[in-house]
């Protein structure tokens, strides 16, 4: 057991000491585990039991079909029966639990890549993507293995387990949410990866973009994770434990000092009051947006509540969500964006994968596509608005007929609560993120018909550097500092001055501490970022001075390298 | 045992629609039998088998079967090839 490191990018602080766990990349969370050999016929009967389930449920979704008809789907059903009462599914795995004596998931795992991997030879692309088939069967078939009560207790304590991935998808980082480990660290992704969200709304390290950390790293091995330095030490030898114990107390009372600080008025030392929001995801968000007292919900990401489900949340659902939420944070501003689905974030109600999903039909697009789905999300968020000081938020607008198409929808939705005699805040305010850099550049007269302005840095990134954020061999091109984009987010701050309207910055860069002072000194003046970044924005907002800002800040503007920017803001942060 | 070579004649060949049609067909005799397409040989009874065999159209497979009804087996399964898999080209 030799000790060495890795390097990778580091997208959430802290350090963690404890033991791997690997799990398999797509598919949800397939660990793998040793079972004692007279366990062997138990595993393979809960196996035979998993596929049964799926059949039953098959045969019952077939039927439901037949009454509507829909031949094609119901040949792609018996396709799936087919493939689950394959050889190479019913009995395959089976031999592989009593040959290796590991658990039915892995097993069901490990056949699964030895057919996807013959696929993959095939040339005839239509007969090659029928490997998707198999996958979509096999992870059926998973989900009802690991959703099995008796599903045996194979990790140790949580808050000690390191989690090694491959990459975390929206989907699963909902699921990880639910649990208590000690770090993320992945092989793939970038600072704005969902691992790299996931692990800041946990409060927890994480590393990503470590290339081959699944295949360096085994199973139960101690590792640290220094997440302020990106790097992963495995097998650490005692001295170097020793020092790292000491540095994760440092950190932990760091940490504490910051807490010190939440009740003080966020102001800064010229007494100008700044507003720093706090973005969220899920209602029970709210427990941290309380404890680390944020001004308001700066972001609400709605499209969460359309992902792991098989039907649209309808608007009785969606109403009682957005109230509990309005209801729990007062008279604070609760800032509700409308479904930001497309890209990488999957539901039901976008399943077509394009090539360039970050370009095609998403967001406001697909609500303008779908007026009846944007409707009830719409007519829910109005309901809610009678509740507290509600904002509604329109993701990706590209251009102004967008813009003033949304208003009309909007315009209906209330008009049809009239209808019904249902209330709603009728001066309710309309914003617009500002992410597509032609709307950047064009600021002024989107300032002109919105009632505020919310910067999405990440996307805003991701469009005018051209960079796939979801692809780490470009993920260091992907830079914040890059002149173009101070411009642009200096031209739509400028823009909402100038018209009177609020600018905020949503993305990334908001709860990035080192930047806080210039983006004070750009006249940035609401905040919203992750709760767990509040504290450390706040110490910054504290020591500052935006009148002494506005300098630096002009001449950082006039810099044309990201070297010499990086410099000059380490300067101010001194 | 028999065995007959036959040429696949429908549009898309062996893909999703036709295998499953043919799997399900090979399953209900009680022979053995196999595809056989250059030096692969294939169960007709599982439905990924039949796929990766990956017989587009003009493929020249054999079909072979053994058992008590070996020969209705070829037979029908000859029929459903010759029947572009009853999906008319």
């Amino acid at each position: 057991m030799s000790s060495f490191n890795i390097h990778g990018v580091s997208v959430s602080n802290g350090i963690a000491i404890g033991k791997a766990l690997l799990i398999s990349n797509a598919l949800l969370e397939v660990f793998h585990y040793q079972i004692s050999r007279d366990k062997v016929p138990n595993e393979i009967k809960r196996l035979s039991r998993a596929i049964s389930d799926v059949k039953k449920d098959l045969v019952k979704i077939k039927k439901r079909l037949q009454k509507d008809s829909s031949e094609e789907f119901s040949a792609f059903i018996d396709t799936h029966l087919m493939i689950l009462a394959d050889n190479n599914f019913s009995e395959k795995p089976k031999q592989i639990i009593s040959d290796d004596s590991c658990n039915a998931e892995w097993a069901l795992k490990k056949q699964m890549d030895i057919i996807v991997a013959k696929f993959e030879q095939i040339k005839d692309e239509y007969i090659k993507e029928r490997k998707n088939d198999v996958i979509q069967v096999v992870e059926r078939i998973l989900k009802v293995l690991l959703g099995h009560p008796n599903q045996p207790n194979y990790i140790n304590d949580e808050s000690s387990t390191i989690l090694v991935a491959h990459d975390i998808s929206p989907a699963d980082a909902l699921q990880f949410k639910k649990h208590k480990y000690a770090a993320f660290i992945t092989d793939m992704g970038g600072s704005t990866s969902h691992t790299a969200i996931l692990a800041r709304s946990l409060n927890i390290p994480s590393i990503v973009a470590l290339q081959n950390a699944r295949s360096l790293i085994k199973n139960n091995e101690k590792i640290i994770v220094d997440g302020n330095q990106g790097i992963v030490i495995i097998n650490p030898s005692q001295d170097i434990l020793e020092e790292y114990q000491v540095r994760q107390n440092l950190w932990g009372i760091e940490q504490q000092k910051l807490s010190k600080i939440k009740n003080i008025t966020c102001k800064t030392l010229n007494n100008e009051k700044i507003e720093l929001l706090a973005n969220i995801e899920v209602p029970g968000d709210i427990t941290s947006v309380k404890e680390n007292r944020a001004s308001g919900i700066g972001l609400f990401r709605t499209e969460f509540l359309f992902m792991n489900r098989k039907e649209l949340p309808n608007e009785e659902e969606q109403f009682e969500i957005y109230k509990s939420v309005v209801k729990s944070m007062k008279n604070k501003t609760v800032v509700i964006r409308t479904l930001d689905s497309g890209a990488d974030k999957l539901t039901s109600a976008d399943t077509t994968i394009s090539s360039n999903p970050a370009l095609g039909l998403r967001a406001i697009r697909l609500c303008l596509s779908e007026p009846q789905l944007f409707n009830i999300q719409l007519r829910a968020i109005l309901r809610a608005s009678h509740f507290g000081l509600v904002k509604i938020l329109i993701p990706m607008l590209s251009s102004l007929s967008e813009l003033r198409q949304t208003k009309l929808l909007i315009q209906r939705a209330k008009k049809s609560l009239s209808n019904d005699k249902i209330l709603y805040d009728n001066y309710i305010k309309i914003g617009g993120m500002i992410e597509v850099p032609a709307v950047a550049i064009n600021a002024e007269a989107f300032a002109q018909e919105l009632d505020f302005l919310s910067i999405g840095t990440n996307d805003l990134i991701q469009y005018t550097l051209a960079i796939d954020r979801t692809d780490d061999r470009v993920s260091h091109l992907y830079n914040s500092l890059h002149p173009a984009i101070l411009k642009l987010i200096n031209t739509t701050i400028k823009a909402g001055k100038k018209y009177n309207k609020e600018v905020s910055i949503c993305g990334e860069m908001a709860g990035d501490s080192k930047l806080t002072k210039l983006l004070l000194g750009m006249g940035l003046r609401y905040f919203s970022m992750h709760p767990s970044r509040i504290l450390s924005v706040k110490k910054q907002v504290l020591n500052s001075n935006t009148q002494k800002l506005e300098s630096v800040s002009a001449k950082i503007l006039k810099t044309k390298e990201s070297e010499n920017i990086e410099t000059l803001i380490q300067k101010i942060n001194q | 045992m028999i065995k007959k070579k036959i040429k696949i004649i429908n549009k898309l060949g062996l893909h999703a629609r036709a295998s499953s049609k043919l799997t399900q067909l090979a399953c209900t005799f009680n022979s053995e039998i196999f595809l056989i397409k250059d030096e692969n040989k294939v169960n007709a009874k599982s439905i990924m088998e039949v796929l990766m065999l990956a017989a587009s159209k003009n493929t020249i497979i054999s079909i072979e079967a053994n058992g008590s009804d070996e020969k209705k087996a070829i037979y029908d399964i000859d029929k459903l090839i010759l029947n572009y898999f009853g999906e008319g080209e």
